[in-house]
């Protein structure tokens, strides 16, 4: 049972991420420089811990970046699940207009519209994800079936002053030409028939 | 993007969206996250409003910890604040009561293992009974029953959570906002909340400055105390212990 769920994941991680590769919109292909993306609470091919999913209180991951390139003026992170969707991916959160200051997300971000982003990420906004919600919803893919979800930062050459609202898709054009470093984590989830 | 999203971005307050849309503007508006005051203290369990003297009233087809779970997500949907009362005052939980006695008799089973469901639901995923969650984690628990996502190890919903939340949506809107002879709105709650002057038979020129003027006087009747929608009817049905449709 284990190495047939270790072979999976490896499996899982390398479609994902040649599959992931291939839908970014060519436009929006990341330039060279890499931004080390991290959580204090996941890593690579490691499972999502259940409070960053609806099998637990479902908040929305911190995560930190780091080698943000020179240039960057405001940054942004997406999870996108490249195995759901029709098309794919399924997005589970869209945030962007991150201070440049900012060194990360912390946990648990807002869910209603009257709650306040931190102070470090002021000004912050969450776009719509694949359900129509302004918030992160974490992973809840068919028993199972393990998914890889890939949280994807961009570095961002201008204040581009975007408005509320946007999906990935239109994210993506709103910043064609001004990405200029992309880091990315995948992690993996998978939902159990009983309780694990 | 959703009308509903461009109003939360936008910052309007759900009490305002209600207003503008009336009730059937509402059915279709509102979701958990339209929620209009966080607590400041959203992370801390909430505070029980009941007093044991005026605990869960007697219901005729849901047992008391039923009745409570159902009370506590109608407050969270349509929440009392500054504003003015919610669906709890609104005594919608009654008016679903009521209602499976007779119209909405094919919904009792839903309820029964919907309510168990929700309530191993958020054991499961939040260490507690919904009554004993923090404002944030009952809203996000009531989210993933609404996407759907519910039904994880130890739930057990019948088939989908969105449709059982949907159900308890649309009942909790028609329960605070419909004619009071159907055993909810209580005290015009609900009518007062969307500035519903009241059923009138006749408007005056008068009466429509007045109601664009926001300045009409509120008529708080049941429609079926109008001579007009045949009083003798709704007795009978009443007699017969019947739910009038």
């Amino acid at each position: 049972m284990l190495l047939r769920c270790c072979l999976n994941r490896t499996f899982w991680l390398g479609f994902s991420l040649s599959v992931g590769l291939a839908v970014y919109p060519a436009a929006a292909q990341p330039a060279a420089q890499v931004i080390l993306l991290e959580s204090a609470v996941m890593a690579d091919g490691e499972a999502i811990p259940r409070d960053y999913t609806p099998d637990g209180r479902n908040l929305s991951p911190p995560l930190t970046w780091g080698q943000v390139p020179e240039g960057t003026r405001e940054l942004a992170v997406v999870c996108a699940d490249f195995g759901a969707g029709n098309p794919p991916p399924w997005v589970h959160w869209i945030i962007y207009s991150i201070p440049r200051t900012a060194s990360g997300l912390p946990e648990g971000l807002p869910i209603t519209w009257d709650q306040q982003m931190p102070t470090e990420i002021s000004g912050s906004i969450q776009g719509l994800n694949s359900w129509g919600r302004p918030y992160y919803r974490g992973p809840a893919p068919p028993t199972g079936t393990p998914h890889l979800y890939h949280f994807t930062v961009y570095a961002i050459d201008a204040v581009l002053g975007l408005e509320s609202g946007l999906t990935r898709e239109e994210f993506l054009e709103a910043v064609d030409g001004h990405v200029i470093g992309r880091g990315e984590l995948v992690p993996v989830y998978e939902r159990f028939a009983s309780p694990e | 993007m959703t009308d509903d999203d461009k109003h939360q971005a936008a910052g309007i307050t759900r009490r305002a969206l209600l207003r503008n849309a009336g009730a059937a503007g509402a059915a279709a508006a509102v979701g958990v996250t339209d929620v209009l005051v966080t607590p400041a203290s959203a992370e801390a369990p909430v505070e029980q409003t009941r007093t044991s003297a005026d605990a869960v009233e007697a219901y005729e087809h849901f047992t008391s910890e039923e009745a409570e779970l159902l009370e506590a997500i109608a407050d969270h949907l349509i929440p009392s604040d500054d504003e003015g009362p919610g669906a709890l005052e609104a005594r919608a939980v009654r008016y679903i009561d009521r209602a499976i006695g007779g119209a909405l008799a094919d919904s009792i089973d839903a309820y029964r293992s919907g309510l168990a469901a929700f309530d191993r639901y958020c054991r499961s995923s939040r260490d507690g009974s919904f009554m004993e969650l923090s404002h944030r984690d009952r809203t996000s628990a009531l989210i993933d029953v609404e996407t759907g996502a519910a039904t994880g190890a130890g739930a057990g919903f019948v088939g989908s959570s969105a449709a059982f939340f949907a159900m308890v949506r649309s009942h909790v809107i028609q329960g605070t906002f419909s004619d009071p002879f159907y055993g909810g709105n209580m005290n015009f709650v609900g009518w007062d909340l969307i500035g519903y002057p009241g059923v009138r038979t006749a408007v005056t020129e008068n009466d429509q400055r007045r109601l664009e003027a926001d300045d009409l006087r509120p008529y708080r009747r049941s429609a079926y105390e109008w001579d007009e929608f045949n009083k003798a009817n709704v007795s009978n049905v009443r007699r017969r212990g019947q739910h009038a449709d």
